[in-house]
């Protein structure tokens, strides 16, 4: 677990990619060519399967709100599309929705019934402290009893070793955990 | 839910396709007077379509986020100590490096820092706004929130092959025979101020902030819940968090993009929140003059909602060719309509069923 510093959230759950043992991403349906949307489902399914079980998605989470903390975004797929464009070449349509980290998001909702709050923030600061205060926020403004907070990035390959890197938690309020 | 303390628009500064500063916003919002135009800044030779709404000898972004956000702190009257300890919260394209542009940006205007920046698609700006009421309940005096897109090749490009654009040249929100977006420019600043702090320092806000909502569809990454669900629930949540009834609402300022299933979706949404007040509540999308601005969308709508009810006058819905019986609402067709009411909505929503309602009182 995380030694969060907040002393006002709780986290009901949470999970990290790459797994140790390490494991291939999942495929995730609709989504080519990049890792940034399959390493957010991953982390997100992890955390949300570790508190609510497998049979969880059927229920609706009306005030679960979603935050999505990336510095980088989808910077294989935003790559992808420079060059094409840059060539003077045509992309193909998956692209329109997969470059933006919000479908991925509205898969994960989807899924798992998820109705608060929608919310992508690039850190300023710390990635964590920047999301954790973000979440702060969302809990005490109200539309959202819980939040799942989701942290990732793609590998970079200017760095040896880099590798993708996510870490899902779900929060809540120390007063309704 | 969080109490609502009075939180004012003390400053704003904006440009888009339709010029800079706020008079050529209303005024072509007012007359209906849509800005796009054959593309130039890039090439789009090889796109199914070439329009767009830019503005002539638009600068960098940086520097005109730069710009705007100068304009707004003084069009508020920010002495350089308050500027030190207002936080500026960013609504941009999310890509590597915006941390650090919005840290600069605020270095350059001489502000406390970069609180946030939003990345959220078509919500990021009126996320912002309602974050930047939020900080100013648990206590800071002052917030100002900045947003800024303007058309590149590479987003155009996308809505391009995603089949997203208007094939007809216009953007034709609720109407019959819409046939999508189109992408414009728009930069925008917007300083939210306690109204406590702004009494201190002679000022009394126009218009003020009275109620926001945020939900989210549950639905699929990228097409509306039909029902509107998310963005009914956002308007609940800024109707109650102001305790403002449907029937007090003048004007929608909407999300309306001009595609199908969205302003379907959204004209659901206004019928399960407001109920039969949705009859009589004048609607208009004026994206239909100044186009999509993703990121920036809802700021610059908010400047217009503000600006229109300042002015006494409603937007007109540009492009109208009349009624789609999917989107049963009071469209406002052909002229400007009298401010009935001093509550306003401005609407936005996103990819990932992300929603956003922004309720404000003119004053």
């Amino acid at each position: 677990m995380t030694a969060i510093s907040s002393d006002r959230l709780a986290v009901l759950s949470e999970y990290r990619w790459p797994e140790q043992p390490a494991r291939e991403l999942p495929v995730l349906p609709g989504y080519v060519l990049s890792s940034f949307s399959p390493l957010v489902a991953a982390a997100a399914e992890g955390c949300l399967g570790g508190h609510y079980g497998e049979q969880a998605a059927t229920a609706s989470r009306e005030r679960t709100a979603v935050l999505l903390v990336t510095a980088g975004n989808d910077v294989v797929s935003a790559g992808h599309v420079r060059d094409k464009v840059a060539a003077g070449r045509r992309l193909g349509p998956l692209f329109f929705f997969q470059i933006a980290p919000n479908s991925v998001v509205g898969q994960l909702t989807a899924r798992w019934g998820l109705g608060g709050p929608v919310v992508g923030i690039s850190p300023v600061g710390d990635p964590l402290a920047d999301g954790l205060a973000e979440a702060e926020l969302l809990l005490e403004d109200g539309d959202a009893d819980e939040v799942l907070l989701i942290l990732a990035e793609q590998a970079d390959p200017a760095v040896p070793d880099s590798v993708d890197r996510a870490h899902a938690l779900l929060l809540a309020g120390r007063a309704a955990s | 839910m969080a109490e609502v303390l009075p939180v004012g628009i003390t400053g704003l500064a904006v440009l888009s396709a339709l010029g800079r500063g706020s008079e050529p916003q209303l005024a072509a919002a007012l007359s209906g007077t849509a800005a796009f135009g054959p593309v130039r800044r890039f090439d789009v030779s090889g796109r199914r379509v070439g329009l767009a709404a830019t503005l002539d000898r638009a600068g960098s972004l940086s520097d005109e986020l730069a710009g705007v956000v100068e304009q707004a702190c003084q069009d508020a009257g920010l002495t350089a100590g308050q500027r030190a300890a207002t936080p500026l919260l960013l609504a941009v394209h999310g890509h590597p490096g915006a941390g650090a542009e919005a840290v600069r940006l605020a270095e350059r205007a001489g502000l406390a820092g970069a609180g946030r920046v939003y990345i959220g698609a078509c919500v990021s700006a009126s996320t912002a706004v309602a974050d930047a009421a939020l900080l100013i309940r648990r206590g800071a005096e002052r917030v100002l929130v900045a947003a800024g897109y303007l058309v590149e090749s590479d987003q155009f490009a996308l809505f391009d092959a995603g089949q997203a654009l208007a094939t007809d040249g216009a953007v034709r929100p609720f109407s019959a025979g819409r046939t999508g977006l189109l992408l414009g420019d728009a930069v925008a600043a917007v300083l939210l101020e306690s109204e406590a702090a702004a009494a201190a320092r002679g000022r009394r806000p126009a218009t003020r902030l009275v109620g926001w909502g945020r939900a989210g569809d549950a639905y699929h990454p990228c097409q509306p819940a039909p029902d509107g669900g998310g963005l009914a629930r956002a308007v609940e949540a800024a109707l109650r968090r102001a305790g403002v009834a449907p029937d007090a609402l003048g004007y929608i300022n909407a999300n309306a993009t001009g595609t199908q299933l969205s302003d379907a979706a959204e004209a659901a949404a206004l019928r399960t929140a407001l109920g039969a007040a949705a009859d009589r509540i004048p609607v208009s999308s004026t994206k239909a003059v100044h186009g999509h601005a993703l990121e920036a969308s809802g700021l610059l709508e908010l400047v217009i909602t503000v600006l229109s009810l300042q002015a006494g006058k409603l937007p007109v819905n540009a492009g109208y060719l009349g009624p789609d019986p999917s989107c049963p609402l009071d469209v406002i067709a052909g002229s400007p309509r009298p401010v009935a009411s001093p509550y306003a909505l401005s609407l936005n929503s996103a990819f990932g069923g992300a929603n956003t309602a922004l309720l404000v009182q003119a004053t």
